[in-house]
């Protein structure tokens, strides 16, 4: 827990920072539309660590994003009769959002089968999920967009409880990631099947000669890892209200550093729910912060400026900021084994 | 060597060792396992740096950061499994890492030049194949003269051989002798490590003994014999009460019946039979099939053919989850690869096996920490909290969390390959009692051991495996350290399997 005390305080830090120096990132439109970011982060940042934890990789998971988003639109999105490539078939969202979901079950359960039982790596089967699902969303849309229009969906990333509509205070993808994050955190820390999780990740070969059903945990890992970036996807699809090929992709990287921000060691074995939520907040902040950074300052001739920094450095700085959280993580346990080492020979030796 | 010293966590491994070698010498290296050898040369090869001590070669002290700066100055290790690229050549091998190289990694590689320099060396060691042999063609014995002319073609002054015939015929170790001694007539000094006396008595000229990571003797060529060696390994601490009084088990009726049991690799089926209440113990030289028959045993590595019966009922574990569902649980050899899972606490890895008997719902964490305090206790393992990482424990506590957590099920075979290895002599006495005790309770124990004391202090009957076969199986009575040797190494007393 040492770890996430640590990047919490980072947080309180950053976001401390940034609004002194522009008082509108604690402004309501502001705070609630980057709660909604780090939301919809958030959910399948948790689902990824799933992976992570048995000391896999799922870099499909964007594209999971991307499938469910245009499935979701395909199947609920308005009809427009004189339009119908543009749109949608006009289904009831209980119809579309149970099948994208299960789609996304589906091949979250193909690729843990792949990589289980014909013993192929993780990073290459997801990567082939990447791609492959990429190819299935662009015939989906085959090439253009698909508006959402005017459904009970669309409500679903703008809505929320308390408030007015479209600037509640507590949009819905909050209250999802609350409830994916009550679910992730019983399951990996409360049962039986979370505590397997941890001894795959840990001593793969331990977990197996005592008794696991290692292949059939792994698999369910890939599972929820898949679900999640489906429940993600139906919310970013109602949020962009657009849906194209292009959505979800690189998300995967972005899941992958939020959860190597908040802890999630990509060794295996390491992390918790609560870690890969505050690395998504660190994620998304920086990114939010990138854009309401300013400083005032008076030039060499007395007139007063804004210094704000350029969009193009989003990347590099978020880059910087995971090596920078990766060294720090190295550092730190290269200092507990240089203990542990001294604290042996001092009670051998005595 | 001068005052080596060296701690791993959990152990002090050297402790002030100092050790000479003269030109053209042949110092056999020689103590129980765990005794610090492995570390010693370790140092001395560059591997590991020492934590107090100096080495100095021709009087001039040295700093070796790494394994290359010891092959600078002329110190080659072979180790026991030996580092050699299967996916190259003769040639390539003997020159890796040592390739001429005027432009750096951007040199071209002068195959030429390497395939004549690498059959001149390999005419010096007396290997018959042609330098472009893919190395995965030959055989362990030839495999090591590859290494040994590696260490020629780097010049070496200093030859180290970590256990160099264990996985020998003995065809092959005669020739590995032969050229020890050539090496020796070149001026090349040679240490050897090696568990057998006859080689050491035979090859060396003096013989260093450590014990408990301490030098505790040297001897000279005239002053060796096979008593005094073992004499110094063992020390004093081994009183005869050491192995704990067990009567003798008296006829049951068999738990378990293994008959034409085929383990993958093996050349022939094996049968034995193990009685309630008997520690059956399994010896024979490394690699010769014991491991893999108990990965077999426990579904590890599943049996291709053959019956098993367990308390009367066919057994033929697919995976280790069939194996222990019956009560059959092994220890592994390598407790850190297949016994333990480091980075977690000792509460979760004794409940590990036990936690999904209720399905994969809730955890009830009260009861798992009951269980581990027991089982702590049980072992009297030394720890200041069960919430421990067993990362941290000595190397006999983390045996201690293996046999606790599979007997906080209910064992009806206990599998335990390589019980005490690494681990200090308290820590084995008070697992030697367990087992007795343990076997006087009724359980049935499969023990693999190296150590001949082990064997034969221990075990109610001894199989003996030799080249992945089943050698022989001798009772209490007749298993003397000579006959079971014998067996092992296939030698004239060799009687036939029972």
């Amino acid at each position: 827990m040492r770890r996430e005390l640590g990047m919490l305080v980072a947080l309180v830090l950053l976001c401390l920072g940034l609004w002194l120096s522009n008082g509108d990132f604690l402004g309501a439109s502001n705070v609630v539309n980057t709660t909604r970011q780090v939301s919809m982060l958030g959910v399948f940042a948790i689902g990824i660590s799933f992976v992570i934890i048995t000391g896999g990789i799922d870099l499909s998971i964007g594209s999971v994003i991307g499938l469910t988003g245009v499935l979701v639109a395909r199947l609920c999105g308005q009809y427009y009769a004189e339009n119908p490539a543009a749109g949608g078939l006009g289904y009831p969202w209980w119809v579309g959002v149970p099948v994208a979901l299960g789609v996304a079950a589906l091949i979250g359960l193909a690729q843990g089968l792949l990589i289980t039982r014909l013993n192929l790596q993780p990073f290459i089967v997801t990567l082939g999920g990447m791609l492959l699902l990429r190819g299935v969303s662009q015939t989906v849309v085959k090439g253009g967009t698909l508006s959402l229009g005017d459904v009970p969906l669309a409500r679903l990333a703008n809505g929320g409880l308390f408030g007015s509509e479209g600037n509640a205070l507590l949009p819905y993808p909050f209250l999802i990631l609350l409830a994916v994050a009550a679910l992730g955190t019983y399951l990996l820390h409360f049962t039986v099947f979370g505590r397997y999780l941890y001894a795959i990740g840990g001593n793969r070969e331990a977990a197996e000669y005592s008794g696991i059903p290692v292949k059939r945990v792994e698999t369910l890992a890939y599972v929820i890892s898949a679900l999640t970036g489906g429940v993600a996807g139906l919310c970013y699809a109602a949020y962009i209200g657009q849906m194209s090929q292009q959505v979800g992709i690189a998300y995967e990287l972005y899941a992958i550093a939020a959860a190597v921000l908040g802890g999630v060691s990509l060794r295996g074995g390491e992390g918790t729910v609560l870690g890969a939520v505050i690395g998504s907040c660190i994620m998304r902040v920086i990114d939010n912060g990138i854009n309401m950074f300013q400083w005032m300052y008076r030039d060499a001739s007395g007139v007063r400026r804004i210094f704000r920094l350029d969009n193009n450095w989003t990347y590099i700085i978020i880059g910087a900021v995971i090596l920078v959280a990766v060294i720090l993580d190295q550092a730190a346990h290269l200092v507990e084994s240089k203990r542990r080492t001294r604290r042996a020979a001092a009670s051998q030796g005595g | 060597m001068r005052g080596i010293s060296k701690s791993f966590p959990g152990v002090r491994a050297l402790d002030g060792v100092s050790l000479t070698l003269g030109r053209g010498e042949v110092l056999a290296l020689t103590g129980e396992n765990g005794a610090g050898k492995s570390t010693l040369i370790k140092i001395l090869g560059g591997a590991q740096p020492p934590d107090a001590g100096e080495i100095l070669i021709d009087g001039r002290p040295v700093r070796f950061a790494s394994v290359r700066d010891a092959k600078r100055a002329g110190i080659a290790l072979i180790h026991q499994e030996l580092m050699l690229a299967p996916n190259l050549d003769v040639a390539g091998n003997i020159f890796l890492g040592n390739e001429a190289r005027p432009l750096g990694l951007a040199s071209v590689l002068r195959r030429g030049a390497t395939r004549r320099a690498a059959a001149e060396l390999l005419l010096r060691v007396g290997l018959q194949h042609g330098p472009d042999t893919p190395v995965a063609r030959l055989t362990v014995g030839e495999m090591q003269m590859v290494e040994i002319a590696k260490a020629l073609a780097l010049r070496a002054r200093i030859i180290i051989m970590d256990e160099p015939t264990s996985s020998l015929t003995a065809g092959e170790s005669q020739k590995l002798f032969q050229i020890i001694r050539q090496l020796q007539a070149d001026g090349i000094a040679v240490i050897y490590i090696s568990h057998r006396m006859e080689e050491v008595l035979d090859l060396a000229d003096r013989v260093t003994v450590l014990r408990d990571g301490r030098h505790v003797g040297d001897l000279a060529r005239g002053e060796a014999t096979h008593g005094k060696i073992v004499a110094l390994m063992v020390g004093r601490e081994l009183a005869a009460n050491y192995f704990p009084p067990r009567p003798a088990v008296p006829p049951a009726e068999p738990v378990l019946v293994v008959k034409d049991l085929l383990v993958p690799g093996a050349p022939a089926p094996v049968s034995f039979t193990a009685a309630r209440g008997e520690i059956l113990g399994f010896a024979g030289l490394v690699g010769s099939g014991r491991t893999e028959l108990m990965q077999a045993l426990f579904g590890a590595v599943p049996a291709l053919a053959g019956t098993i019966e367990l308390e009367g009922r066919a057994f033929l574990p697919r995976r280790p989850q069939d194996a222990i569902a019956r009560g059959v649980y092994l220890a592994p050899e390598d407790r850190k690869r297949h016994g333990l899972v480091l980075p977690m606490t000792i509460v979760q890895n004794v409940s590990l096996p036990a936690i999904g008997g209720q399905g994969w719902g809730w955890l009830d964490r009260g009861r798992e920490q009951r269980t581990a305090e027991v089982e702590v206790a049980r072992f009297r393992v030394k720890t200041p909290s069960v919430r421990r990482q067993v990362v941290n424990l000595s190397g006999g506590n983390q045996q201690k969390v293996v046999l606790g957590k599979w007997l906080a099920l209910t064992p009806r075979v206990l599998i335990l390959d390589e019980p005490t290895r690494g681990i200090d002599v308290g820590a084995k006495a008070e697992i030697y009692g367990h087992m007795a005790r343990l076997a006087a309770e009724g359980l049935t124990i499969l023990m693999v051991s190296s150590e001949m004391e082990e064997v034969l202090g221990m075990s109610d009957r001894v199989v003996v495996m030799r080249e992945r076969r089943l050698a022989g199986i001798l009772g209490r009575a007749e298993a003397s350290p000579r006959a079971v040797a014998a067996l092992m190494t296939g030698g004239q007393e060799a009687s036939p399997a029972a």
